[in-house]
Formats: structure tokens, sequence, C-alpha cells
């Protein structure tokens, strides 16, 4: 395997993407990726925030401790993860995450990795999906790409710009990829909107170091208010008009949904 | 003098009858509480060594030229092997050798469950050793698999006998009971994720195999490899100097021992053999889960007339069936007791013995129930524990018994009930809850120890004992110092060499300080009688009126006080060697350890989040060594006990029954963020009738209450009875919502 580390974005050509290898190293570790070149992106992409732009290069613990950052982001960052994966984790990398579903992990041959069930529905799923999981139940753990969600914030590749939402789509039969990013595309920077205010509000079941079983962002942008999930669907869950009663647990997640009605609540009434 | 004796020998709560040889036991008991060095806080004498990293544990230890090893594992829960072909295999880069089924012990033909060991390869890395595993090429005949042990019950599919106990007339008292509660309880698979994982190097060197291994029992794993080797017993040295963690799972040496064994022998080179994190939350044994299902009939004034309980053991493919039904056999005096207990047979990973196997689920049920029966008759629960104190142990005595005295330590802790539950709001409720401790702890014999003292006044105890990271290293060295009548710097310890010293007991069933202790004591009051016996020669001066205070050998008198050095420097290259050996454990009578834990949780009802918030223990195993390491334990043990009651459990695939969470982010043992305020007492009463230490074990008891008190905070607090370990978010909101709709029936919530 050879390890690239480009000065400019003009001498990428190919190959796996790594920045703070908090994901890729274990997944390559454990055969669920496969690479023969790894490219270090760490000198190409952004790092650092400049007002309502943030680099994707920028880690976590800069996040957390950022005072422009607005809350719900903050907070997202310090309740994910432990400090030493905060220190080498980057903004970009989290958004693109893949889930903890262990059968996914464990490399079962799911849907998501091109096969024909989703073995987590008929089998251990306690900490999978309450929404759009009929196809795939698998949860997307990112606290920030909720909070991010919540927060209106528009993402720059190397190729276009658009609106995180847009990040994101459900696997379905003819595609299982969970991102819309081509081949190459790498995400440069985050853009905020002014934000009003906000919060993250997150279960775990122990105080560190946890995944979210239900994360919940809350922003008040521009009078109208946007509620983010981690945890509840394959994606970064925006909460549609009818909130969690559109909600479609499995057995044995109905107890994410009353959850994340308390959290919904509670994030929402932090707002006024 | 050594003498032969037919005795009752307990490891764990399992029990045997052995013919014994032991040592006379003629030293008198020092007299209770601190002493001058014992029963003080004393820092670990390997401190600086383990902060510095210089400490040497298995997985430090490289070997030129060695070689590791990868062991193919069964993806099917139960299946055989038809044949394997590692041609393909053999002739990667760095392969060095292969072992199939058979080859070595613990590779089977016949994997019982989904990660059973097969074969193994070795080779110059990891890397390249892996590499040939997915290489060889392996014919599955994939077998019939029972995943769920009430089916194997239906099937009698046991791993032993089952156990049946009555006492008493069970069905007559219950009929007469005047209440009765019925409760069922279920206990998940936990796992002990030491942070050293299980693995072994082997190399031999001309006909000795020497074999460093991260384990409990260095001698009995130089028995074992010895036994299967077919070679003398002094031609295996075992090496564990230091330990990361064992917790009951490192007792015997394993398939990892014998492949590297065998694959060393092969190629001539040093193996080693160890497990990956995700093999270890596979396949290195694990707390079974049970379901018990518990009755209690008691009189309106709270006295227990009737207690009974059918125990499932989900023993798994290996492993033994613990004993679950303790803790209702033998926490309270009760005339009428029966139980049941079956250890299901089924296509999971093994059990193996974790701290307290059987007590901890056991407690958690029984003391559950008595709260559940404290509730209905309205009767405070530590006063009901009051109320059915038991004198004895199924008409045996208790060679010691000082749990009144740790509930009365308690009583200050359980008083807070209402500061407590004042700090409840709408969705934060505040509760306190208790349960009651009851664990083996007595040790037995046999166990050596030697000592050396050397002209420079210095002293070295040597014993084949290991410390599996409780400090027993310290404890032993505190022990000869206290009897010696030197500091603790003038004593060194020197363990964990099978060929070093003469044989001690395995660290396991709270045993070590219990069992090695005396032998320590033994050795080192006999170095004591030597030296004196010169001093009375060099000061011409009787041998009864000297003794050796802090270092200085003095008399009655006063005409004689003398530095130990200046007394010892006159021996030159002689050296003066104690020997000491484990005495036997009372005859007749029930050596066992108490205690009380009284827990402070908090639960966010629309949440289901729940916090312990504080923990306050009292405990009695007799004397404290080591104040500062006893805490320590009841600290590790408590802490260790918030996993499997909060946020631990091993998830299988009901369809494959392979182990899910295999990694630490999905098996989620408690950060430093979880660990509440933790206070601890100890009775430290000295057992009179054990040994000349009266010290009991407390590795395990500290674990075996904590559950149950914290289900008993969280009803305390609620009013919702759990009855599911871990109590997840998801038990916890079940349980709440039972109690809700409980109170709408108009039944009274609990008190």
């Amino acid at each position: 395997m050879e390890l690239l580390q480009p000065s400019s974005l003009a001498e990428i050509d190919g190959g796996l993407a790594i920045h703070g290898g908090t994901e890729v190293v274990p997944l390559l570790r454990d055969g669920i990726l496969e690479a023969d070149r790894l490219v270090d992106i760490r000198g190409v992409v952004p790092r650092g925030v400049d007002g309502n732009t943030i680099g994707a290069g920028t880690t976590l613990a800069e996040l957390e401790a950022g005072t422009t950052i607005p809350a719900a982001l903050r907070e997202a960052c310090t309740l994910a993860a432990s400090p030493q994966l905060r220190n080498m984790s980057s903004l970009g990398g989290n958004l693109l995450q893949s889930t903890r579903c262990w059968y996914w992990r464990l490399d079962y041959p799911c849907r998501l990795h091109g096969g024909d069930r989703c073995h987590a529905r008929e089998g251990e799923h306690r900490e999978h999906a309450i929404f759009a999981n009929d196809y795939c139940a698998s949860a997307h753990p990112s606290d920030i790409a909720a909070a991010l969600l919540a927060l209106g914030a528009r993402v720059r590749t190397t190729k276009r710009e658009l609106p995180l939402e847009e990040l994101y789509r459900l696997p379905d039969e003819a595609n299982r990829a969970v991102v819309t990013l081509e081949p190459g595309e790498l995400i440069l920077e985050l853009e905020l909107p002014q934000v009003e205010a906000s919060t993250y509000l997150k279960a775990m079941d122990r105080k560190r170091w946890s995944f979210p079983q239900v994360g919940v962002a809350a922003a008040r942008v521009g009078g109208e208010v946007r509620i983010a999930l981690a945890g509840v669907a394959p994606i970064p869950w925006l909460l549609g008009p009818d909130g969690l009663d559109a909600a479609t647990p499995l057995p044995r997640t109905a107890w994410k949904v009353q959850v994340a009605r308390a959290l919904v609540a509670r994030a929402t009434s932090q707002l006024a | 003098m050594a003498r032969l004796i037919r005795t009752e020998k307990e490891v764990e709560g399992r029990f045997e009858e052995v013919w014994l040889v032991v040592e006379e036991d003629p030293l008198t008991q020092w007299p209770a509480g601190p002493l001058t060095v014992v029963g003080h806080d004393a820092r670990r004498q390997d401190a600086p060594e383990r902060v510095r990293g210089e400490a040497r544990f298995t997985a430090d230890i490289q070997l030129p030229g060695m070689l590791h090893t990868a062991v193919l594992r069964s993806p099917y829960a139960h299946a055989r092997v038809r044949s394997i072909d590692f041609t393909k295999a053999l002739a990667l880069p760095g392969v060095r050798g292969a072992l199939g089924p058979g080859e070595a012990k613990g590779l089977e033909e016949e994997a019982g469950f989904a990660g059973a060991p097969v074969a193994a390869v070795a080779a110059d890395t990891f890397g390249q050793a892996q590499a040939a595993l997915a290489a060889a090429e392996v014919d599955w005949e994939e077998l019939e698999a029972v995943l769920d042990p009430e089916d194997a019950v239906a099937r009698e599919l046991f791993t032993a006998p089952s156990a049946r106990y009555e006492r008493g007339d069970f069905d007559r008292a219950l009929a007469e009971a005047d209440v009765v509660v019925e409760g069922t309880y279920r206990t998940s698979v936990v796992l002990h994720n030491s942070m050293e994982t299980h693995q072994a190097i082997c190399e031999w060197v001309g006909d000795t195999l020497n074999v460093y291994i991260s384990t409990q029992y260095i001698w009995g794993v130089r028995d074992a490899v010895s036994k299967e080797l077919g070679i003398p017993g002094d031609k295996v040295r075992v090496v564990c100097e230091y330990m990361g963690g064992g917790f009951g799972s490192k007792n015997g040496p394993d398939e990892y021992t014998f492949v590297a064994a065998e694959l060393a022998k092969r190629t001539g080179r040093p193996v080693r053999c160890a497990l990956t994190r995700r093999e270890e939350n596979t396949a290195a044994g694990n707390r079974n889960a049970t379901l018990q299902k518990l009755t209690v009939g008691a009189k309106n004034d709270g006295t227990i007339v009737a207690l009974g309980g059918e125990f499932i053991n989900a023993v798994g493919w290996s492993g033994w069936s613990a004993m679950t039904e303790g803790p209702t056999q033998m926490l309270y005096a009760c005339e009428n007791v029966r139980t049941v207990r079956h250890g299901a047979k089924i296509n999971t990973p093994p059990m193996k013995a974790f701290r307290a196997p059987g007590f901890v689920e056991g407690t958690f049920s029984l003391e559950c129930l008595i709260d559940e029966l404290a509730a209905k008759l309205e009767l405070d629960p530590l006063e009901l524990r009051r109320r059915n104190y038991a004198d004895s142990n199924d008409d045996k005595p208790f060679s010691s018994k000082n749990l009144m005295q740790c509930y009365e330590l308690a009583q200050k802790h359980w008083d807070r009930r209402d500061e407590v539950r004042a700090r409840s709001t709408d969705t934060w409720k505040h509760g306190v809850g208790m349960a009651s401790q009851i664990w083996f702890g007595g040790g037995g014999p046999p166990s050596y120890a030697w000592i050396r003292a050397t002209s420079d006044g210095r002293f070295t105890v040597v014993t084949a004992m290991q410390d599996i990271g409780t400090g027993t290293r310290t404890a032993m060295a505190l022990i000869a110092a206290e009897e010696l009548g030197v500091s603790l710097d003038r004593v060194e310890v020197v363990l964990g060499d099978s060929a070093r010293g003469p044989y001690a007991t395995l660290s396991a069933g709270s045993s070590t300080t219990p069992s090695v202790g005396p032998a320590v004591r033994a050795a080192a009051a006999d170095a004591k009688r030597q030296i004196l016996e010169i001093a009375a020669q060099r000061y011409d001066t009787e041998e009864r009126v000297l003794d050796i205070k802090n270092g200085i050998v003095v008399s009655d008198d006063g005409n004689v006080s003398t530095p130990l050095e200046d007394l010892l420097g006159i021996l030159e290259d002689a050296q003066i060697l104690g020997k000491g050996g484990r005495g036997p454990n009372p005859t007749g009578m029930s050596v066992l350890t108490f205690g009380v834990q009284v827990v402070e949780v908090a639960v966010d009802v629309e949440t289901g989040e729940i916090r312990v918030e504080r923990v306050a223990a009292a405990h009695d195993v007799g004397r404290i060594i080591n104040a500062l390491g006893a805490r320590s334990q009841v600290e590790g043990g408590i802490i260790q006990g918030i996993g499997h009651t909060l946020s631990e459990q091993r998830l299988l695939d009901p369809e494959t029954g392979r182990v899910l969470t295999t990694t630490l982010d999905a098996y989620r043992m408690p950060t430093i963020a979880d660990v509440p305020e933790i206070v601890c007492e100890f009775v430290d009463e000295p057992d009179a009738h054990l040994t000349n230490l009266g010290s009991k074990g407390l590795g395990e008891p500290p674990i075996v209450p904590l559950a149950a008190a914290v289900a008993n905070a969280i009803r305390d607090a609620t009013g919702a009875d759990v009855h599911e370990l871990p109590i997840s978010r998801e038990e916890m909101l079940r349980a709440l919502d039972a109690a809700k709709k409980k109170e709408k029936r108009g039944a009274p919530a609990a008190v």
C-alpha cells in the first residue's frame, strides 16, 4: 500500500482519501475498505474557522473550543467520541463516517454492502433506525451531521456547493451509497447561516465515548426552528412536520422514539 | 510437621473432597486492628515500574526470532471440519508452520460455537499469519445449533446434571405464608475484557519449555502443560511477572498456549499466540446469561418462611454451571428452601469464571426480590434483612460473620434516604437502595513461601504465586515486614516464576491473600526465630527476651538494641532461610465473606437515563492487610459492577450465533466519567478460626451486591421494578411504563 501526501488538490489522482484516520484505518484493518493507495489530504483541505466558514479539515477538538461556533455544533463535538479521537478526527471525515450497525461492521453481506437483505431487521437491532428503516435499518452515527443539518449548513466540495441535506441520500436497490459524493470529490468547507439559538442533546449509554442512541439538534435560523436527529435513520434525519409521529420503529427500537420525543421537547424549549 | 487430612476444598463455590497434606499452623493471630504496617495504607511496591512503563507484561515480551500465530475460528455456531488444506497457505511468504484440528489441545474438529478454534498458522509477522489463514481451504460441515437456553433445558441438553437442593418443606411453608412474592430475572452475558488479551509465548530451551503467559495460575499452567505434553513438571517453566487482568478468565492454559508450544516445537522458534481484541470478545470466556424464577413467602412481621428458585445458567459450549442459587440458599435464615439449577449446553461461546460467578447473578435476583417483599410488607428493607439474619449456613457454623456490623456501618448511608429523595424533580427521580453480599473467599491449603535473610538486613520472599494486578505482591511484603519487625522497604517479593519458588495457589476465588498470606507469615516467623537464635548466642541472652522492632533487635531489659543489619552482618555469605506453609481451614465451619452496599441513583423518567451517584460499601473480609489496596479492590469491583448493571452486554446474532459486539465501542464498559463517589468501610475483625492471619479475600465480594443495590435504588426513586441486566434505557422505560400501568390499576406503587 502506498501513502501519498499531496500539497495541492491538483496533484490528487485517485486513491482513498484519509484525514485523521480514526474511521478509515479501522475499516482498512477490518477489510471493509480496500485500497492500494492512500491519499493524506491534510495538506490540501482547508482547516480552521473563518467567520461563518469552517474548513473541512478542522478537528472536532478545535470546533468544541471555537468561540464563534454555534452551540449545537460545539456541544455535538464535545459529546462525540473521546478526547483522543476528537484531537485526530476532522469535520469532513466525521460527516462521511459509516454506520455503527454491527452487521455492516462485521461485513455481513447486507444491503449496504451490496447484498440482498438487512440482517438487522430480523436480527439484533436495538440500536437501529426508527425512520426510513424499510430497506436498511442502519443508524447514522454522526452527532456533528445532525447539528449542522439543524443549523442549515451548506457544503462546498471540489466540484459544487450544496445544502447539507443533499450530501446524504437513502440507499436503495439501484444505489447503496448514503452520500452523493462522486468518486474523488472532497468536502472542502462548510458554510453556516446566522444562527439565533441552537442546542444539541444526546442520549448515550455511558457518559463519554458513546455513539448517539438518539441525538437531537435544534436551531432557530431566521425565525424558523429546524430539528435534526442522529442515530435514528440510515442518514442524518431532518425532522418533518409530523415529527416523531412519522417514526416506524422496529420491535426493539420503539424505546428510541420515546427518548427522541423527550429530547426534542427539551431541545425545542431550550431555544425559547 | 506436615499432616495428611481429608477435607472439603472450595474454589469459586465448587466443592470437592480431597486428601491434603497440610502444614501445622502454630502461630497465634496478631491482635485485631491496624498493626505496625499491616492494616495501614501502603502504596504498591511496583507502582513506579508500572507508572514508568517498565513493568514487563506478557504482551511486552519479544524474543529473538519469535513467530506470530493466527488462529482459524469457526464462522458457524456448530460445525465440523471435514478437511483443511494448508498447501496454499504454507507457500505464502513468512509462513513457518500450521496446525489442524487435533494437532494441539483446544483445536478440535467439532466447533461448538462461532469463534471456536480449529486450526492455527505461525509466520514471521502476525499479518502474514492472517494472510495464510485466509488462504487455508476449509471444508465445513454445518451442524444443528441450539442457541436458546430454555430450548436446551427443554431438550435436556446440560453441561452437568441439574443441581437440586431442599431443606425443610418448601411447599407447605409457602402455603402457610402471609405474603408471597415472585419474580423472574434475567442477566445478560458480560465479558471480562482484560486490558491484556489472553496470550502465551512458548520457547523450547533444550528439553525445557518456557511459557510466558498472562495467567492467574502459573503452577496450574505448569501442571496442565506438563500433563498434556507428557514431560515432567520441572521441564515446564511458567513466567508471569506482571499481568494485565484476568477476572477469572485466565485460570488455565487454553488453546493459545498449546498452539504456541506445538508450533514452537515444530519450527524450533519461540512462538507467540495472542488473541486480538475481537477474539477476546468472542472466544475468551464470559459471565454466562441466566434466567431465574424466584419465590419468597413471608409472615406479616417479615419473617421469611420459604425461599425457592429455578435457575438456568446459559453456560455455552463449555465451562461450568456456577452456583447461581447460592445466595438464595445461604444469605437468609429460612428453614424451607428449595432450588434447582440447570446448566444449559448451547452453541455459544464458553462460560469462564468471572468475579464471583453465580453469586453476582443470584444476588441480583434474590436481593431485588427481598426489596419487592419489603415494599409489599411496607417494611424498611434494611430492617427486613436484619430480621432474617442467618446465624449458620445450613446448620454449619460460620467461622466468623460480621454482616450485622456491616449493616451498622451502612446505617448512616441508609439514613440519607429522605435527603436524597428530596432532590427529585419532575424528570429526575432520586432514590437509595441496598443489597447484601455473601460469597466464599476463605482460601485454603496448600501454598508455600520461602524467605531469605541476607547480611545487609534485607529480606526476599519467594513464592510461585502471581499478582494478577490486585496488589497481592505488596500485601505479601506487608505480612512479612510485620512479622519480621522491619519496614516495608526491606522486603522484596519475588513471584510469577514457577521455576523460582515453591507452590502457591491460583489467584481466583478471592483466595490469594487468605491462602498465601499465612504461608508468608509462617515463613517470616521461621526466619525471625532463626535470627533471634543467632542474636541470643551473639549477645549471650535468651531468645524469649528478644524481639525485632522497627529493624532493631531489642531485648525486654533494654540491654540489647542492635540494628538488624549489624547482627546479620556477621552472616557474610551465610543465609537464613525461613519456610512456611498454609495451615488447614477450620473443620466443620463455613468460611464466607459478607458485606452490604448502599447506592444512590438518579433516573430521568422521560429518557430512561440512569446515573449512579454514590456507592457506600461496608465489607467483612476478616483482617485488612493493606487498607489502600483493599479500598482499591472495592472501587474496582463497584466500577466493574456498574458496567454489567448499566451498559455492558454481549450480543449475539440470533440467526448465526456470532458475537456482534466485538469491539470496545460496541461492548461498553464504564469510563472514568461514569464512576460515582465511592465510600468504603471495613469491619476489619480477624476471623479467629481462620489461619494465623484471620484474613479472607476481597477480590470478588465488592462486585456481588452492586447490581441489586442499583435496581433497588431505582425502585426507591421511581416505583419501577427492573428485572433485567443490564438496565438499558429500553429496560428502564419498560419498567417505568409497567409501574405506571400498575398505579393506574389502583395497586399502590412501591414505597
